[in-house]
């Protein structure tokens, strides 16, 4: 596992700003956003995956790729004809606006991605923990039976077939050999949670009110992160509101210049976005003069 | 200052009319260590049961149970959450929640704690568990033995007065059966703990226990310290007395009186002291196992990794196993005995070497024709086995034979089970239940993993029986097992398991007659007093002929 300074940070945090990166990624068409979202979602990714983020960035690409293309064929607004498509035309204008459409869809998953990577299951139940500990804790007991139920699985195929079931036999018969196991994984977690039940009980659930064991602690600086991550969202929507981030695609291009106050909202989205970023990079390097010292 | 004041408790489950629980009386006093033995459904489970309100069955009762004075009814739940802990025989399903952290928290969750106090207390047990360094980990990544451990230690987190453990160790092999009983054996001595027990391995827990609980069908035969116990059962001659440790049987079947030892450094000094002059072993036959020629199973330079860059777990393993007997592998735990049986039944597929079953390649059988009738696998937990509501209906799906349903059930003694549900079963009769469904396939090669986990001393016994009956019939039979006094007792060939291959293999009575540490308890007691004793058996007809001489 690599070690990444913003996943250290309280689930707070990182759910607060995943859920600001998305929302606000989702929402503003504007290329200069665009352009600030790929890039710090992309570079985050990186950081976070390594080697194995090309294959991912590669599929991303052809996606994108696709939903541009697809775009100016069912919508045919726009007056740059490029070509004609079944005797409709395909113009330049929808083929921009399809590019921007995707670029959104690539931005959010990339930040999804990311979250994958730093959300853990154990932090969503902390978030929880605190707010609905019934629902936190049936989380967890889920999260603890998925896998057990597949180990289950996994070892009653492995008992059949070793008494010749469930191997090369008849199609017909393999269904019905396919049929008992899956009636015996039933049984048999049924059975488990019986168990599971019990000792839930005699460990005092449902005797009162349950608090939630928290391994994070908040610390000062997740404070200090949390209000730097509100203030530059609150100036984010506050320049949204003052038209920062108007993108027009049809019937005519018009983007909200850059010029002056828009500036400022765009930098602002911009050290939003690159927060992460900035921390695992100030990680590292401290990190390596560090080493370097001794 | 008594704990738990049982009176005269007797209970019956709803479904049957016989008493689970018949006229129980007893006291444990705070601090106590108390074994509960007997055989499976002799009602240990039930008597343990009914010492917590949450746990206990639903069912006709009479009788009295006293926490501290009060009747443990009238104890409030979350009081008796946090002092009664209770560690339950099944590994994998007690376990709550999906990281080692949280289940050490949950007790202390549901019982409302604040967070510092929480923090303190489940760091606390942490270190006293030595889990802190996998304190992060997921649940499922764990051993047995360290999910028992857990469990143990999230019980342990609440602080309770009194712990209660049913069967805790029944699904541990020898080693982790054993870290795990030391550690109970800690918690009452530096922590005064009360502790109640029940075992079948009596071995580790007997020497250090308080008190011994015998049971048998739903009464308390035997209540009295475990010296005084082994001597009754052995007047009485209760089926009982074969499952006390070693020591114990040697002694009483040498004829011995008064008190016995009850460990093998108390064994060893009572044989020493009685032949002060040293003793003459029995000489004894030692012959070469030699059946009648033919090879079921012949394994030459077995190679095996589970992933492409991962460790080899088959190292080159040779074997040869004469058709006919019972050939028995024992080893360490994770060594890859597992994995061996599964390169036999062909589950796995070795990266280099010969597998040969009845002289022929294992390439060479056909998909399916390897089960029909060659070749049949009893896994570790036969429970994985049923998928039907009723036995009957388990047998019949093996096959449409209704003679040889029949005869395949008289063989295993399972007639009278036929219309039960297979999970109702007890462990013993699952495991025939099991074997009947192994044995329905005709295999001339039978393969067991692990057949006596869990299984009761007596059970053992008719188990071995069994297996006699199949050698009978010229059926193989291969285990690995960890149980060295098993086959020790029964096998016909015994080989050790190391490092990914078959290190020597030998008749079990030069086998553990050769190694000092990896053998049985009457070896380890005897040695170097009787040469090649490796059974109680041994040891006692050794002693009586040096008695003899010394006459």
């Amino acid at each position: 596992m690599t070690h990444d300074a913003f996943s250290k940070c309280h689930p707070s945090v990182n759910f607060v700003f995943f859920i600001l990166a998305i929302c606000f990624g989702a929402v503003f068409q504007h290329p200069a956003y665009i352009a600030a979202g790929i890039v710090s979602s992309g570079t985050y990714y990186v950081l976070l995956n390594g080697k194995k983020s090309i294959k991912s960035f590669l599929r991303l690409l052809l996606l994108f790729c696709f939903i541009s293309f697809i775009n100016p064929v069912f919508n045919t607004r726009g007056d740059t004809v490029l070509f004609k498509l079944f005797s409709r035309p395909y113009t330049l204008e929808a083929l921009i606006y399809g590019a921007s459409i995707a670029s959104v869809f690539v931005i959010t998953m990339l930040w999804f991605g990311c979250w994958n990577k730093v959300m853990t299951g154990e932090k969503i139940t902390c978030l929880f923990g605190g707010v609905a500990p019934a629902l936190s804790i049936l989380l967890v007991t889920v999260f603890r039976m998925v896998p057990e139920m597949i180990r289950t699985a996994k070892r009653i195929v492995s008992a059949r077939l070793s008494i010749g079931k469930g191997g090369a036999e008849k199609l017909s018969e393999r269904a019905r050999s396919g049929a008992s196991a899956l009636g015996a994984l039933a049984s048999l977690s049924l059975e488990g949670s019986v168990t599971t039940g019990d000792s839930m009980r005699a460990r005092g659930y449902g005797t009162g009110k349950r608090t939630s064991f928290s391994v994070y602690g908040f610390r000062r600086r997740d404070g200090a992160l949390m209000i730097l991550v509100a203030a530059l969202a609150a100036a984010v929507i506050a320049f949204a509101f003052r038209g920062a981030t108007r993108a027009v695609f049809l019937p005519e291009r018009y983007f909200a210049p850059l010029s002056g106050a828009n500036a400022a909202g765009l930098a602002a989205y911009c050290i939003l976005l690159l927060t992460p970023t900035v921390m695992h990079i100030r990680e590292v390097i401290s990190w390596n003069i560090s080493k370097s010292a001794i | 200052m008594e704990h738990f004041k049982i009176s005269d408790l007797s209970f019956s489950y709803p479904t049957s009319g016989d008493a689970a629980l018949d006229g129980v009386s007893l006291t444990v006093n705070k601090g106590e260590f108390t074994v509960f033995c007997g055989k499976s459904g002799c009602g240990k489970t039930t008597l343990l049961r009914h010492l917590k309100t949450v746990l206990t069955p639903n069912g006709r009762r009479r009788g009295e149970i006293l926490f501290c004075g009060v009747p443990l009814g009238d104890v409030p739940e979350a009081e008796q959450a946090a002092k009664i802990g209770f560690v339950m025989q099944d590994v994998d399903d007690q376990i709550v929640t999906d990281k080692v952290w949280h289940e050490l928290a949950f007790g202390p969750e549901s019982l409302g704690w604040d967070q510092k106090r929480m923090r303190s207390a489940v760091a606390e047990m942490a270190c006293y568990f030595g889990i802190q360094d996998w304190f992060h980990r997921d649940v499922s990544t764990l051993s047995g033995g360290e999910k028992q451990l857990l469990s143990l230690a999230s019980v342990m987190v609440m602080h309770p007065e009194v712990l209660i453990l049913d069967e805790p160790t029944s699904q541990l092999d020898p080693v982790a059966a054993s870290d795990f009983l030391n550690t109970v054996r800690k918690i009452n001595a530096e922590l005064g703990t009360t502790v109640l027990i029940s075992e079948h391995r009596l071995e580790d827990v007997f020497p250090y226990a308080d008190r011994a609980v015998v049971m048998d069908g739903g009464r308390i035969t035997v209540c009295d310290t475990p010296q005084n116990t082994g001597r009754i059962l052995f007047e009485k001659g209760d089926e009982m007395f074969k499952a006390m440790p070693a020591p114990v049987r040697a002694y009483y079947s040498a004829s011995g009186k008064g008190e016995s030892p009850l460990t093998v450094r108390d064994g060893r000094a009572w044989l020493e002291n009685s032949f002060p002059n040293g003793a003459k072993s029995v000489e004894r036959e030692v012959s070469e196992y030699a059946p009648g020629g033919r090879t079921a199973l012949k394994m030459k330079e077995v190679w095996f990794r589970y992933e492409k860059d991962g460790k080899d777990v088959l190292k080159g393993v040779d074997a040869e196993v004469p058709e006919g007997c019972f050939y028995a592998v024992v080893g360490g735990n994770g060594a890859g005995k597992s994995t061996l049986l599964n390169a036999v039944c062909g589950k796995i597929r070795p990266y280099r070497g010969k597998t040969e079953i009845f002289g022929k390649d294992i390439k060479k059988y056909k998909a399916g024709e390897l089960y029909d009738g060659c070749v049949s696998m009893l896994p570790q937990d036969p429970k994985y086995l049923f998928v039907k509501k009723t036995v009957g209906a388990e047998l019949a799906e093996m096959s449409r034979d209704a003679d040889k349903i029949i005869r395949t059930a008289e063989l295993c003694g399972i007639t009278e089970l036929l219309d039960r549900h297979p999970y109702d079963l007890s462990c013993g009769e699952a495991q025939r239940a099991a074997i009947a469904k192994v044995l329905l396939t005709d295999p001339r090669l039978v393969l067991l993993d692990e057949p006596t986990k869990g299984m009761d001393s007596a059970f053992k016994e008719s188990f071995a029986e069994l297996i006699r009956s199949l050698k009978e019939r010229g059926i193989t039979v291969v285990a690995v097992s960890h149980d060295v006094e098993f086959c020790a007792r029964y096998a016909d060939i015994v080989g050790m398991f190391f490092d990914g291959a078959i290190l020597t293999s030998d008749t079990p009575r030069r086998f553990f007659g050769g190694n000092s540490f990896y053998t049985t308890a009457a070896n380890r007691m005897s040695r170097g007093i009787f040469d090649g004793a490796v059974t109680v058996e041994d040891v006692v007809e050794n002693y009586n002929a040096n008695k003899g001489l010394q006459r």
